[in-house]
């Protein structure tokens, strides 16, 4: 029978491939025979430290260490992972990120889970960040399960080509004049409607919107004796109605944030304006490519500073090299790494020391524009947040309904109703 | 088996003009897969769309590669499909030979019960699964992924009524006057008849377990991923380029299409046949 | 879905018969009745492990509160899972969208199949490359698939609204619409399998003797009527398991309407959630592995009865069928 012939004969070169693959990568992965060590290092969005070239720069600093890293690019997917991985002890890197609205879920729920890093010495860094930042990842019994990377100050990314095109100003400072409010923006964004190119709008999604103006507040989703009052906080309240409006104004491109949509019209101009923390820029540079240099600026935020994301590398304590991984995350949170990165990559530093370091970088790639003065004053003048333990699952819900609201024309009640029962499923 | 007298009459000209319409529906999307995968992002944002495939192929391919790990997927899954399908195999023609042809107590309700457990969609253990496997430290670790793979209750069935039609019981009982012991009867006179059977499963199981999706993605990840898994990061917003995106889901279809190609006449009477007996 | 290829037994095969052995003596007697049990024990080892225990563990997991980062903790809830789905307006926006859209991706599935397989049974050129090509979609992955199709079904840069805009419709918004997203995640599934339904049918087809179409011929009957009297009845039990099968796949849906956005929540108002997916959301988006276990225990009764009533159906039909 052929079939049998064949089907023999497909196994067999299937057997050998899979024998010579294994062969193949036999070597690399068992590490430590040559004294090599190869640290995996796992992260979500975008840290830069690839494209910055910073491990390579440690490598050849450390000739035993090699260095691996993956990259989510959605957070909720990246966590979801994440606790799987805790939950099955299994595929753990060595240096696991964590954002910092899940920061108060891993010091309350889960810290037998990551190291101790005062284990190895990190109580002598404390004073290299803010203080903020530090105590935020120190649990109630003083252990210290991550260090700060960096912090999100706010402000509002445009592009200068489209906005001419609609005859609106396109300097940096006359604009942070005209929008000094978020009513200021939204008229700003109804003007622009009028006169638009075809097929682009003024923001990227009212998501992104509400979760900029929420970042400046101190109090979200959680007051400061842990219980969830979001539903109740009129500053929760005031960024969702904003948000709508600027939905009912037809003023968003709809395109929510991370999808494969919103990342193709970066090189379509859908959308003129970008609500953008400082880690925001990296991914713009990534996802708009040679083509959108000197097209993007910045100016201040609408409304006054907040801050969005930041976040923080951690040790799990089934990784499998605790102590290389410590001093990579101890290196590469230090204060010269973190300037150097913000410098290229834009990811604004939480090491006290960096930021005064950086005070007066430019990016010629966002027209220039004085990012070290912009973010850094952004940085100081952001309210020290209120941090819960479901914040990150909080906000997902929220900008998930807002998004029904303007992609589907969910009326505003309705939609809130289902970001409510969103957060019970997601907590209860 | 197949009667195929069935049939003399010759189709017309719009029997091949819907059936040349149903193939290219049929192809279109892997010819899409192609154009996408060779164009840039930007291409892709384009209106009206290029409908050609354009210069940038190797370089998304290098990007996915180094993004998402294709590679090791691809070996995984490699790994992962050729155990399955080799273990299922021998599992199967085992219990499926006992089945059809040794006389046990329990068999009628072994069997039936085997039978009945093939119309429960895996997906319902899915969580006791995932709890065993998350104390067993097995998380991200192939094995999670191999050893449910093996039970196929389709596969036992499969191949006892092959064997009961295949296996002619003068044969075996003439094996026995000569002294065989069961064992031996399994390996000179069962396991050669069985072949072509076997080779249908092994054919069919390869090819479920490489596309495999539900319990991968719950027992693996990004760290040790299987085709399916790195599809499914990629999905997810691992890469932030559509024609990254569609440069992996090529590479992740190409070796079954390779399979495919070699084996499809092979495959389609499978099918055929498989869905003829019983 | 595993494996979804042979139909049912139909018929009962000859029970084996090895005869009696010539009086072995005791040990190897034993050893006789002791070995077929060797052969079915690796089988049945992992099937008892991997395949009957979490079967029946997923009940006893849905009767606790257990949470997905502390897998060791169970907490006893009673019902309380079940009662909570039941006031659970997600849960039964799943079931409504497993439903339509397993009707939406079913009934025109199966209904070209059987067209295509009329098509191919014709004696053809090049018979073999039209059965291969349109075969090949179900050897693509669930994964790669939908990757393909969401892409094509993209609002403002996909194909499908290129060439939709071309003739004067749309744009569609092939992600937000009810009834749209359905109808593009069910052309996933109907894309997949269409082809291997009709090699089903054109396999049963083959297997009806050619002496009853020559009889209808002789009659006077037309190509369709041939169809609908012969080679319908012909194909029944093909169609039943078709049907069977079909609706299996369809009730466990879960990588189309996953990956097709990438949202655990089915799109954003859960407008194309099936109950697979929302299994998976709870269970490893909101990490509620209790309440997972009884929406898999809701599927697993509902499946039951699925198959119950297409066995009613089928079995009704053919006893009409003997009487008449």
């Amino acid at each position: 029978m052929p079939l049998a012939r064949a089907a023999r004969t497909a196994v067999a070169v299937v057997l050998g491939g899979a024998l010579l693959a294994a062969c193949g990568s036999g070597p690399s992965s068992s590490d430590g025979a040559g004294g090599k060590v190869t640290l995996t290092v796992d992260l979500f969005g975008s840290f830069g430290y690839q494209e910055a070239g910073l491990y390579a720069e440690y490598e050849k600093l450390h000739p035993g260490v090699r260095i691996k890293q993956t990259d989510t690019e959605d957070e909720q997917d990246y966590w979801k992972s994440l606790q799987t991985r805790l939950a099955g002890g299994g595929g753990l890197a060595d240096v696991q990120a964590v954002e910092v609205g899940r920061i108060a879920s891993v010091t309350q729920q889960q810290a037998d889970k990551f190291e101790d890093l005062k284990k190895y010495g990190a109580d002598g860094l404390k004073n290299q960040f803010a203080e903020a930042k530090w105590s935020a990842a120190t649990t109630k019994d003083g252990r210290v399960v991550g260090l700060g990377t960096d912090v999100g100050p706010e402000a509002m990314c445009y592009r200068t080509d489209l906005l001419r095109e609609a005859g609106l100003p396109t300097d940096r400072d006359v604009l942070a004049r005209k929008w000094a409010t978020w009513d200021g923006y939204l008229a700003l964004g109804k003007q622009y409607k009028a006169k638009a190119p075809a097929k682009s709008a003024w923001l990227d999604s009212v998501g992104s919107l509400f979760t900029i103006m929420i970042g400046q507040e101190k109090e979200r989703y959680y007051d400061a004796s842990g219980a969830l009052v979001y539903e109740d906080n009129p500053a929760v309240k005031a960024a969702w109605d904003a948000s709508v409006r600027a939905a009912g104004d037809g003023l968003s491109a709809k395109l929510d944030q991370w999808s494969p949509q919103w990342n193709q019209a970066f090189s379509s101009g859908s959308f003129a304006t970008l609500p953008c923390p400082a880690w925001m820029l990296g991914y713009i540079k990534g996802q708009a490519g040679e083509a959108g240099k000197g097209k993007w600026d910045i100016a201040k935020l609408p409304g006054g500073a907040g801050n969005w994301g930041g976040s923080y590398l951690t040790v799990p304590r089934a990784a499998k090299h605790k102590k290389e991984a410590y001093q990579l995350i101890q290196w590469l949170t230090a204060p010269e790494q973190q300037a150097k990165l913000f410098r290229k990559q834009g990811n604004f530093p939480s090491a006290t020391g960096a930021i005064a370091a950086v005070a007066d970088a430019t990016d010629p790639y966002f027209s220039g524009a004085p990012i070290g003065k912009i973010f850094g004053e952004a940085a100081k003048a952001a309210p020290v947040q209120v941090l819960g333990v479901h914040d990150k699952n909080v906000a997902d819900q929220i900008t998930n309904a807002l998004s029904e609201v303007e992609r589907k024309g969910t009326s505003s009640e309705e939609a809130w109703s289902h970001a409510k029962k969103g957060v019970e499923n997601a907590t209860g | 088996m197949t009667s195929y007298a069935g049939r003399t009459r010759h189709g017309g000209k719009l029997t091949y003009a819907i059936l040349t319409v149903a193939v290219l529906v049929s192809a279109f999307p892997f010819y899409w897969t192609l154009v996408a995968a060779s164009r840039s992002n930007a291409d892709l944002a384009r209106v009206p769309p290029s409908l050609l495939p354009g210069p940038h192929l190797l370089r998304n391919i290098e990007a996915v590669t180094l993004e998402a790990d294709i590679g090791k997927a691809l070996l995984n899954s490699l790994i992962v499909s050729t155990s399955i399908t080799v273990g299922t195999v021998l599992c199967c023609t085992l219990a499926g030979f006992a089945f059809a042809k040794l006389r046990f107590r329990g068999r009628g309700a072994l069997l039936a019960v085997t039978v009945a457990t093939m119309m429960i969609p895996p997906q319902l253990g899915v969580i006791p699964l995932f709890m065993l496997i998350a104390k067993l430290q097995w998380v991200n670790q192939l094995q999670s992924v191999i050893l449910p793979g093996l039970v196929s209750a389709f596969g036992v069935f499969f191949m006892r009524q092959f064997l009961v039609q295949a296996l002619p019981d003068e044969l075996i009982e003439a094996a026995r006057v000569d002294g065989a012991s069961t064992a031996r009867i399994f390996w000179a006179v069962v396991v050669p008849i069985a072949r072509p059977g076997m080779a249908v499963l092994g054919l069919l199981t390869f090819m479920t377990a490489w596309n495999d999706f539900f319990w991968p993605i719950v027992a693996l990840s990004s760290q040790e991923p299987t085709v399916q898994v790195a599809l499914r990061q990629l999905g997810g917003g691992y890469v932030h380029d559509q024609s990254v995106i569609m440069a992996g889901t090529l590479l992740g279809t190409l070796p079954v299409l390779l399979v495919f190609g070699l084996l499809g006449r092979q495959i389609v009477g499978g099918i055929m046949q498989g869905a003829v007996k019983g | 879905m595993t494996l979804p290829s042979a139909p049912p037994a139909t018929g009962t095969a000859p029970p084996g018969s090895p005869a009696p052995a010539p009086a072995p003596r005791a040990p190897r007697r034993l050893w006789r009745t002791l070995s077929p049990y060797t052969y079915i024990a690796p089988f049945f080892t992992l099937f008892a492990a991997f395949g009957v225990f979490p079967l029946i563990y997923t009940a006893v997991v849905s009767l606790y509160r257990v949470e997905l980062q502390t897998p060791g903790e169970m907490e006893w809830r009673g019902l309380g899972n079940y009662t909570a789905l039941f006031t659970d307006s997600y849960f039964w926006t799943a079931l409504r969208n497993t439903f339509t859209i397993g009707v939406l991706s079913t009934v025109p599935q199966l209904a070209m199949a059987l067209g295509l397989a009329h098509l191919l049974h014709y004696k053809l050129r090049g018979r073999t490359f039209f059965r291969t090509a349109m075969l090949m979609p179900y050897a693509t992955s669930v994964a790669a698939a939908t990757l393909v199709f969401a892409q094509l079904f993209g609002r403002d840069f996909g194909l499908v609204n290129y060439v939709l805009s071309a003739v004067g419709i749309g744009p569609v918004d092939w992600q937000t619409g009810t009834l749209a997203s359905q109808v593009a995640v069910s052309s996933i599934v109907i894309w997949r399998w269409t082809g291997y339904n009709a090699l089903i049918y054109l396999a049963g087809m083959q297997s009806i003797p050619g002496e009853l179409y020559e009889a209808a011929e002789m009659d006077g009957a037309s190509r369709w009527r041939q169809f609908v009297h012969v080679t319908l009845p012909g194909l029944r039990p093909t169609i039943v398991f078709t049907a069977v099968v079909s609706t299996i796949g369809a009730t466990q849906l879960f990588g189309e309407p996953l990956l097709f956005e990438g949202s655990l929540s089915g799109g954003i108002s859960h407008q194309y959630q099936t109950l697979g997916l929302y299994l998976y959301e709870q269970g490893w988006g909101f990490f509620h592995l209790g309440r997972a276990a009884a929406i898999a225990w809701v599927m697993f009764l509902l499946i039951l009865l699925l198959v119950g009533v297409n066995a009613l159906i089928a079995r009704r039909r053919s006893r009409t069928e003997t009487i008449r």
